[in-house]
């Protein structure tokens, strides 16, 4: 089956054009139509075997039209109902309060972001996915007869995405991606344990990708917990990627957008030219990273992307903006200037955009650490490599407070054995106010909140509570 | 403990089709004579309306329409699936899928099992939970008057510097045609309203969620006092902008109708999903039958439940919903299944089915899941007798690792108990534990068990759920 219809995004931009021709005829001041289709193969693995080969694609419109300040929006799934759609739209317009200054962004040449599309991934059948499913499931069995992959599967997607506004914005393109996640198990003597690894691309991944690996030893070495006596005092710990990207996912995208900040929602709120992090510590929103997971040559609303030094040497020096939060902030007062930073986003056609991150950087100016080095450093403490309920972090205060059965104990700067399960509590804030070292091992991963995580391993020595059990 | 059952009244037979059924059952036999064992064709439509309000200003809201559907073919013991928007397509799709299916199941080896499916009863009908006040015909300033007053009392506070307010409804209606004849349409509807509070003082900065809704359409809100809502919202804010960070350590707890919802949502319901225990991912696995809780607990799952935000009428495979009992006085009963695990268990189907959407393939889900009451009368009858604990209330979410049977979930706010007395406010409590242990450990509960405030499961699919029971004491469970 083809992954990719031909004459994909020509049928998605001839759509736009005709959305907007109906917009011009209605008489609507500014507009903005944008469309997304998907094509994928999907393999399931469960209990050690391909469960699912499935397939499809799905897409549709999204329609915001703005008049005197005030916006509406709605998405539809056929060009044929757009009459409906945009009705819908200006009658939600009329209804908005105004918002003094805000129009929609103007075309800017956008400089075009290479390794977004793999022509490669465009020719990847289901057979080549169940072919690399088998591979993985056998590499599994082969670096440890006792491990299973009990849960996952292997994705392959190609996207079309575009834009067309009445401010002379007409953009388009085509990305593609392949993905692999599997959850590795050991059940051995009544004690099951577990690693749940992935791997995601713009471009095609190698047939067995070095996450199975990871997730096969992590299973391993959490395999007979040792008792660990309760801690009276916090705790340094080292949080892998894995484990670390998750807590940061739910804290930092939110606390760094502009809104957030002037509207006195986060832990940063009025430190804006103040050191709120350790003074080697950079965060950086960067859409224009070459085959960056979230990257793009203009964000969702067609701003040409860029990238946003948000955090410099500890020190917070900008913000997240888009169009819209931007003139609302400064029209409501709160702040005297603000302008897009190129940080739309949306999830999909189905929403209009919102301020949020893309592709978002932590790096340190000094000297990165290896994992052992780390360990070393550490001298007593915990390696941590997954958590439960990240997702329950609290943004605005940035306190957390989570557990993981992943965890492993060190002592005298030598891992001595894996911990069964230990809650983890804290404040990501405070905790990267000091005493940080980041690893070398950077590896782009996934978010709670928007965009994609390029977080090393990181050690935390400060304000960390560790609870084994 | 009051189980609102559907009245006849309340369900209408009409019809409007999107699928031409002709054709779809045309194709549907043509897969088959091709070497399918089954195959179906589920679509969903969706009519949905979002609103999202701050500090009493209409921030964005969105009206829309989504129509996807699903091919599922089982052929050789393996299955092949096709999603799309594109209905058109659905025809030209099915030999695509049945041979999708079939490279799945060449690479089987002799000792895979092949996918079966039980027998269940074929039925050609409609079924439609007709709310008493079609959300479909609410005004946007209808929602936006709810809205307003949850906000106006949320806000009265120089110390909240945020409310935010959303509001969520949905028609769904699903059509289900299947080789073996099923041909189904049903459809329901849900509301939700929500906000967050925010409040601040100096640099301590918190926030506090409350959520309403169910399965139902505008009636459902306007029996809601959304103007309790924010008050409450915002006296629970500030009470956080004063809490303490928590003790941590093992100690009784005692949660509200929410936590224990959430609770026995993470620690029991998941590992109780038959595709889990089937893939060896349960710690439940090979326990049906065995004591594994204290005499008080007694766990159900009921998708019936009219109201609750994980009701519905009809399961994703096409079969009527029914009420399950996982636990009954501390033994496992009866897990969730679909058709797929009651023929790999040898069990009884009991239409657990449920997937996202109509671009989504059905896996073993959780409804309304509940613990029933149990002998204490109340809060302060559980209190009573904890010399030092935790009373945790309003839930941030959860989340379970199933094989491990590990478990966590964090509280909104809570308090510390001390001497038989609710005394200092504590703010980030989360609490953890194994499900086999906890699970034993719960010593009391109050009489009267109800839903509590409308969730969201999450298992690579994202679903609907009620969740609730008593207030329920634990005797230990480790406080972070």
């Amino acid at each position: 089956m083809k992954l990719l219809p031909d004459g994909a995004l020509d049928r998605l931009q001839e759509g736009c054009r005709t959305i907007g021709s109906r917009c011009n005829q209605l008489g609507i001041s500014q507009w903005e139509v944008v469309a997304s289709q998907s094509y994928g193969h999907q393999i399931d693995i469960e209990g050690g075997k391909i469960s699912l080969a499935g397939g499809g694609g799905e897409g549709g419109y999204g329609v915001r039209v703005l008049e005197d300040g005030k916006f509406g929006f709605a998405y539809l799934v056929d060009v044929k109902s757009a009459d409906e759609a945009i009705s819908s739209a200006i009658s939600i317009a009329r209804m908005s309060p105004s918002i003094d200054g805000f129009v929609l962004p103007s075309e800017q040449s956008a400089k075009k972001v290479a390794g977004l599309f793999d022509k490669s991934i465009i020719d990847l059948d289901s057979e080549y996915l169940l072919n690399q499913a088998d591979a993985i499931i056998s590499e599994v069995s082969s670096l440890d007869a006792r491990a299973v992959v009990t849960g996952g599967g292997i994705g392959v997607s190609a996207n079309a995405a575009s834009i067309l506004t009445s401010e002379g914005i007409e953009s388009g393109g085509l990305t593609t991606s392949h993905g692999v996640g599997v959850q590795v198990s050991i059940e051995e003597n009544g004690q099951l344990t577990s690693s749940w690894q992935s791997k995601s691309a713009k471009s095609k991944l190698p047939n067995v990708p070095q996450c199975i690996e990871r997730a096969v030893e992590w299973a391993q070495l959490t395999r007979d917990p040792i008792k660990v006596d309760p801690l009276e005092d916090d705790s340094p710990i080292l949080m892998t990627s894995e484990g670390f990207s998750p807590l940061f996912s739910v804290v930092v995208p939110t606390a760094i957008k502009g809104e957030k900040l002037v509207r006195n929602e986060s832990f940063w709120s009025g430190k804006m030219s103040e050191n709120v992090l350790s003074s080697d510590l950079s965060i950086i929103d960067d859409a224009t990273v070459e085959s960056g997971k979230s990257s793009g040559s203009r964000d969702d609303e067609g701003v040409p992307s860029r990238r946003n030094v948000l955090i410099k040497d500890g020190k917070l020096t900008s913000s997240l903006w888009s169009t819209r939060d931007s003139a609302q902030q400064i029209s409501e007062g709160r702040i005297e200037s603000a302008h897009t930073t190129g940080s739309a986003i949306r999830s999909g056609h189905q929403s209009p955009p919102v301020s949020g991150c893309s592709n978002l950087f932590l790096t340190s100016s000094k000297k990165s650490h290896s994992f052992e080095s780390m360990i070393e450093v550490m001298g007593d403490g915990f390696v941590i490599n997954s958590v439960m309920g990240a997702h329950t972090a609290n943004p605005t205060s940035g306190d957390f407070s989570v557990t993981s059965s992943s965890i492993l104990r060190v002592e005298n700067g030598e891992i001595i054995g894996a911990v069964k399960q230990a809650g983890v509590s804290g404040n990501m804030a405070n905790a990267l106010q000091e005493g940080v070292f980041l690893g070398d091992d950077v590896r782009p991963q996934g978010s709670y909140s928007s965009g994609t995580m390029y977080v090393p391993s990181v050690l935390l020595t400060k304000g960390i509570r560790v609870n084994p059990v | 403990m009051v189980l609102a059952k559907t009245p006849d009244s309340m369900v209408s037979r009409n019809d409007n089709r999107y699928l031409d059924v002709d054709k779809i059952n045309k194709s549907l036999d043509l897969v088959t004579s091709n070497g399918a064992t089954y195959a179906e064709v589920r679509l969903v439509a969706l009519n949905d309306y979002s609103v999202a309000m701050r500090d009493g200003k209409l921030e964005r809201a969105i009206p829309g329409q989504e129509i996807g559907a699903t091919i599922r073919v089982l052929a050789d013991g393996a299955w092949g699936v096709h999603s799309t928007t594109d209905i058109s397509s659905l025809q030209e799709q099915m030999s695509p899928t049945l041979k999708l299916a079939q490279s799945v199941a060449a690479r089987r080896s002799a000792k895979d099992r092949p996918i079966k499916l039980a027998e269940v009863p074929i039925i050609e009908d409609s079924m439609h939970w007709v709310p008493k006040k079609d959300v479909r015909n609410t005004e946007l300033s209808q929602r936006l008057e709810h809205m307003k007053l949850m906000n106006s009392s949320a806000s009265e506070h120089e110390n909240i510097v945020s409310v935010t307010c959303g509001w969520h409804d949905e028609n769904i209606h699903t059509e289900f045609l299947s080789s073996e004849g099923m041909n189904r349409t049903w459809s329901f509807q849900r509301s939700l309203i929500n906000g967050m509070v925010t409040a601040r003082d100096g640099g301590n900065v918190v926030s506090y969620r409350t959520r309403f809704g169910g399965e139902g359409g505008l009636e459902l809100i306007e029996s809601c006092d959304v103007d309790a809502l924010g008050e409450n919202a915002r006296i629970s804010a500030l009470r956080l902008l004063k809490a303490q960070r928590a003790p941590s350590g093992k100690m009784p707890l005692i949660a509200d109708r929410d936590l224990t919802g959430v609770y026995i949502h993470e620690a029991l319901g998941h590992p109780c999903e038959a595709d889990l225990v089937a893939a060896g991912d349960s710690c439940l696995d090979g326990k049906l039958g065995q004591k594994i809780g204290s005499d008080l607990v007694t766990v159900i799952d009921d998708p019936t439940i009219r109201g609750g935000y994980g009701a519905h009428p009809i399961d994703d495979e096409g079969l009527d919903t029914i009420e399950k009992c996982l636990i009954k006085n501390g033994v496992l009963t009866e897990y969730l299944n679909h058709r797929e695990t009651a023929e790999h268990f040898g069990i009884k189907p009991n239409a657990g089915a449920r997937a996202q959407d109509g671009l989504h393939h059905p896996l073993v889900r959780m409804s309304n899941t509940l613990i029933h009451g149990g002998t204490h009368n109340d809060l302060d009858d559980l209190v009573d007798d904890v010399e030092y604990g935790v009373y945790a209330c309003g839930s941030r979410g959860g989340q379970v690792d199933t094989g491990r049977g590990s478990f966590q979930f964090a509280a909104q706010e809570a308090w510390l108990i001390e001497n038989g007395e609710i005394t200092t406010p504590l703010k980030d409590v989360s609490v953890s534990g194994l499900t086999l242990q906890i699970l034993k450990d719960v010593d009391g509960l109050t009489k009267e068990s109800r839903l509590a405030a409308p969730g969201f499961c999450g298992k690579g699919q994202t679903v609907p759920v009620g969740d609730g029971g008593p207030i329920m004491r634990i005797s230990e469970a480790l406080v972070g």
